[in-house]
């Protein structure tokens, strides 16, 4: 069972772009194992090893970075195999994780000292600090890769910099207590706020709050697909569906328990979501709006960042 | 220095629906128990989010709203004036045999919990009887880095454990075990 996908991945990503399934990389933060699942196949492929408590994960074609919060371990792990090619051990509280493939740059957040590391993406070697808001948790690098962004949840703000440059350009107050935000393809910033139960909706270049728009209890994560926001939903079991164009909620999707981690396949069709509590994650058809598919996962699912092998920043 | 960071923390707990700093990692934990009576008979039992008195360690409970959603209740733990626990209900079906609540306010030092949510579920079991699960979602107790060994996430995953099993232990007595 195990063998035909590793070898397929192997040679999808000889071939330099993995032209066929998508493979999700989901960290399970109760289990200390990251489950690989191959959404085509609607199968989990294998599991790996990854102690530590681990949260935070960032995929990209040449590697799959992951955070374990407990352990304070940076990982780059090997995309075929899993192994560990770098690692590193971080003074504070690891968290949220973004690679910025262009320039060499992995970002991670500091839970507990309001900043942003910056690591070598090759060697995981610290490179730079970014002073950010209290208690940073969720971490994006914009589309286009103008912008970083990080949820800075104890300071009801999120940090946008110059990607380039790392230059602060804006510190703009949100909601209470963001925790995860991304860019939307068009380019705006989409923050979740777990406190007041919506999504602040950021133009990064002015830096100004455009729109505030409610939805669920405890939003956790944020997605796009086929002109719609998709918003998990903690404390409700449900993901929320926002037009892009008109900001308003087109449905609910229930999904499993405590959904968190969420990201979207390489053509936009799917839509994954990580369900903390039940160990599994659901698929949606990004235009039908329905679960289409439910995966069992290792335990305590996070998925905290770009978890699909294709998906989007 | 660490006990100041403490007694702020304690403090902080006080403060009825403040979105609590925590730690890194949301821990679980799910028990269950097996009965020999009817899902129907135990949940008439503990269905009642404004009665818990078939939990040994609940002396009395206070509340308001029924078992309507945002319901309060006010546990009173061990005996009069014992230490209390807050919670609020914000799922409930009487056709699932479920409800689900959150704590708004306990102090550590009585669960070293924080941000806890938990749901109680009656299901039927193939070979006749009922199984009751109990499912809990929380962070430890000590929201910063490197907790203190009282307040760590295995800390917390004990307290709400013996919780748990204190009360299903009741309940076995009291409908008696399922046949396996």
């Amino acid at each position: 069972m195990r063998l035909p996908l590793r070898l397929f991945l192997l040679i999808a990503l000889a071939a330099g772009s993995p032209v066929a399934g998508d493979i999700a990389f989901v960290t399970c933060q109760n289990g200390d194992e990251l489950s690989v699942l191959d959404l085509d196949r609607g199968a989990e492929v294998t599991r790996w090893s990854v102690p530590g408590k681990p949260a935070g994960v960032a995929v990209s074609p040449g590697a799959v970075f992951t955070v374990a919060a407990d352990s304070k371990t940076v990982r780059r792990h090997a995309v075929d195999s899993g192994a560990v090619l770098a690692q590193t051990t971080l003074d504070g509280g690891p968290i949220g994780v973004v690679h910025d493939a262009a320039r060499g740059r992995l970002f991670v957040s500091d839970w507990y000292n309001a900043r942003i590391w910056v690591l070598a993406d090759d060697t995981l070697a610290l490179r730079q600090e970014l002073t950010v808001g209290g208690a940073p948790a969720g971490l994006a690098v914009s589309d286009d890769g103008r912008y970083l962004a990080s949820a800075d949840r104890d300071a009801d703000q999120v940090s946008i910099f110059d990607a380039n440059t790392l230059e602060l350009l804006h510190r703009i107050d949100v909601g209470t207590r963001p925790f995860g935000l991304r860019f939307a393809p068009e380019g705006r910033l989409f923050v979740g706020n777990v406190g007041t139960d919506d999504v602040s909706v950021v133009d990064p270049e002015t830096g100004t709050v455009s729109n505030t728009v409610p939805v669920g209890a405890r939003p956790y994560g944020v997605a796009f697909a086929a002109g719609r926001a998709f918003v998990t939903n903690q404390y409700e079991d449900t993901v929320s569906v926002v037009d892009l164009t008109t900001l308003k909620t087109v449905t609910k999707i229930d999904v499993g328990e405590y959904p968190e981690g969420i990201d979207v396949t390489a053509d936009g069709s799917r839509i994954v979501v990580a369900n903390w509590f039940e160990n599994t994650v659901s698929i949606i058809d990004s235009n039908s709006l329905d679960v289409i598919e439910i995966i069992e996962t290792c335990d305590g699912p996070r998925a905290f960042g770009v978890f699909l092998l294709g998906g989007r920043k | 220095m660490k006990r100041r960071s403490f007694l702020i923390t304690a403090a902080a707990a006080t403060l009825p629906g403040m979105a609590l700093a925590h730690g890194p990692s949301r821990q679980k934990v799910t028990l269950t128990a097996e009965v020999a009576a009817s899902p129907a008979d135990v949940w008439a039992a503990i269905g009642n989010f404004q009665d818990m008195s078939w939990h040994p360690a609940v002396f009395s409970s206070t509340g308001e709203g029924d078992n309507d959603i945002d319901a309060t209740r006010v546990l009173t733990l061990g005996a009069e004036g014992g230490p209390t626990i807050s919670e609020i209900l914000y799922k409930y079906s009487t056709e699932k045999m479920s409800y689900s609540y959150r704590i708004t306010d306990v102090l550590v030092e009585v669960l070293p919990v924080t941000n806890y949510s938990s749901h109680l579920t009656v299901k039927p079991r193939d070979d006749g009887g009922a199984q009751i699960e109990w499912r809990g979602a929380f962070y430890r107790g000590y929201p910063n880095n490197d907790p203190p060994e009282n307040l760590n996430d295995a800390a917390a995953i004990a307290a709400v454990s013996a919780v748990y099993q204190a009360g299903l232990d009741a309940l076995v007595e009291r409908f008696g075990a399922a046949a396996s």
